[in-house]
């Protein structure tokens, strides 16, 4: 049961994997092309500026694929090339019906099951070579649209509605409560699956209009590195050498959004840095969804600062988050005593005073 | 022992090679001669042809999303692990390549 709980995990992060620059390239663009131009009372007013029109338009085409990819790579993964008909098609129906990326997620591993069971499906000789091309294109393709429009679409559509108006709607204190567990997930495993379902969350809330579930997870994804790098830095004595040339390269990994730039600190002293970094990155993404900090790229930390909203707040959010957890790990370093279960590379090294 | 290796993880730009570079740097400090290919998000680079495949004693997969083009490496013995574990704790994905 758990392994087959973890295949379907690997093959929704198969689609994920393939669906990211997708929304990369949709919200960025999206976001440079109504970035300079006016915002008229139908959206944004392109008619003096054929350039920017442009880049939208490049921004939208990019989006308008993400459904069918996420659900067309994941049902891929699931039965092989065959299950890439079904699995757009049906990611195309979920964009339709407004069911969003849980549709396309839940289409996507439908349909490569309905492929993988039809391939099981006893044929005549004669038939075999054509079961690819046309039988499970024109079959799977129909079984899953169907299903799509008539059955899972509508119920998804309104979850999904409900969720973002939930979103939309959330309270001051819902909404710190929200941030503080993307925060805590984002640092929890620094890049591993639990980070990569919060991080999943914003990237897909991105596509359905919603910025602030990425703003927060944004500020909370450097928030790590850069804080680890900045605590190496402040109390030099309390780091071995290496430790400080790692902080060195964590730090610069935080500016462009790379959360793994903690792990090798986490890796020899888990129990006293993740608690530290979680501190740190729920503080950061509080403030920045406080801050109503917007995101519209599927990335975090600085480097992402052209193409978000209340730049001002995001800033304030890495620079706090970054100072508390570099002043908490280090504090509890000085009080605990300097030596970690074992060093940065893996041996063990003595107690230095 | 003669290993070959694939890293993959969803987002592909960091966690894949930095679990590369601990599976050959675990490698060296044992012993065994390694290949890794990674399928990051630029795709596949420095990948694993079948001679690389049939010449290995094991094949290691370091990944948490499926491995691309997994038929190259039908009949071998084959140890999975997760993305996180290559990183953090490549000793123990060559003791278990080992057994």
């Amino acid at each position: 049961m758990i392994e087959s709980l973890k295949k379907v995990r690997q093959h929704l992060l198969t689609g994920v994997s393939y669906a990211i620059p997708f929304i990369a390239c949709g919200g960025i663009m999206i976001a440079a092309g109504i970035a300079f131009v006016p915002m008229g009372s139908n959206g944004p007013d392109f008619s003096n500026a054929p350039v920017f029109k442009f880049i939208f338009d490049v921004g939208a085409a990019s989006f308008s694929f993400l459904l069918p990819v996420l659900a067309g790579y994941i049902s891929y993964a699931i039965a092989g090339r065959p299950g890439l008909v079904p699995g757009f098609i049906g990611g195309y129906f979920s964009g339709q019906v407004k069911a969003g990326f849980l549709g396309a997620i839940l289409i996507g591993l439908i349909a490569g099951w309905v492929v993988n069971w039809i391939k099981k499906m006893p044929v005549p000789k004669y038939i075999a070579p054509v079961m690819p091309i046309l039988i499970i294109p024109i079959l799977s393709g129909t079984i899953i649209s169907l299903l799509m429009m008539k059955v899972i679409g509508i119920p998804i559509a309104g979850f999904m509605e409900l969720l973002t108006h939930w979103l939309q709607g959330l309270g001051t204190g819902n909404a710190v409560v929200l941030a503080m567990i993307l925060g805590a997930m984002i640092a929890f495993d620094m890049g591993g699956p639990v980070n990569k379902v919060a991080f999943f969350f914003g990237a897909a809330m991105i596509k359905e209009g919603n910025f602030g579930v990425m703003g927060a997870c944004a500020a909370a994804i450097c928030t790590p590195p850069l804080g680890l790098g900045l605590a190496t830095f402040i109390r030099k004595k309390l780091w071995s050498e290496e430790e400080r040339e790692a902080g060195l390269a964590a730090f610069s990994m935080g500016m462009i959004g790379i959360t793994e730039g903690a792990i090798p600190f986490a890796a020899s002293d888990p129990l006293r840095v993740i608690p530290c970094i979680m501190v740190g990155s729920m503080v950061a993404s509080t403030i920045a969804m406080l801050g109503g900090v917007g995101d519209h790229a599927p990335h975090g930390g600085p480097i992402v600062l052209p193409v978000v909203d209340h730049r001002l707040m995001y800033v304030v959010a890495i620079i706090a988050g970054a100072i508390v957890t570099a002043v908490v790990i280090n504090t509890v370093k000085a009080l605990t005593g300097k030596k970690a279960e074992k060093s940065a590379d893996g041996s063990k090294k003595p107690d230095r005073a | 022992m003669k290993i070959v290796a694939v890293t993959s993880c969803p987002t592909g730009i960091a966690h894949t090679y930095m679990a590369a570079e601990a599976l050959e740097k675990k490698a060296k400090e044992l012993g065994h001669a390694i290949k890794v290919e990674t399928q990051g998000s630029m795709g596949i680079e420095n990948e694993l042809t079948s001679a690389d495949v049939a010449a290995a004693d094991c094949v290691i997969f370091a990944a948490d999303i499926d491995v691309e083009k997994k038929e190259r490496f039908e009949g071998k013995k084959i140890i999975e692990v997760s993305v996180q574990h290559a990183i953090k704790h490549p000793e123990k994905v060559f003791a278990k390549a080992q057994n």
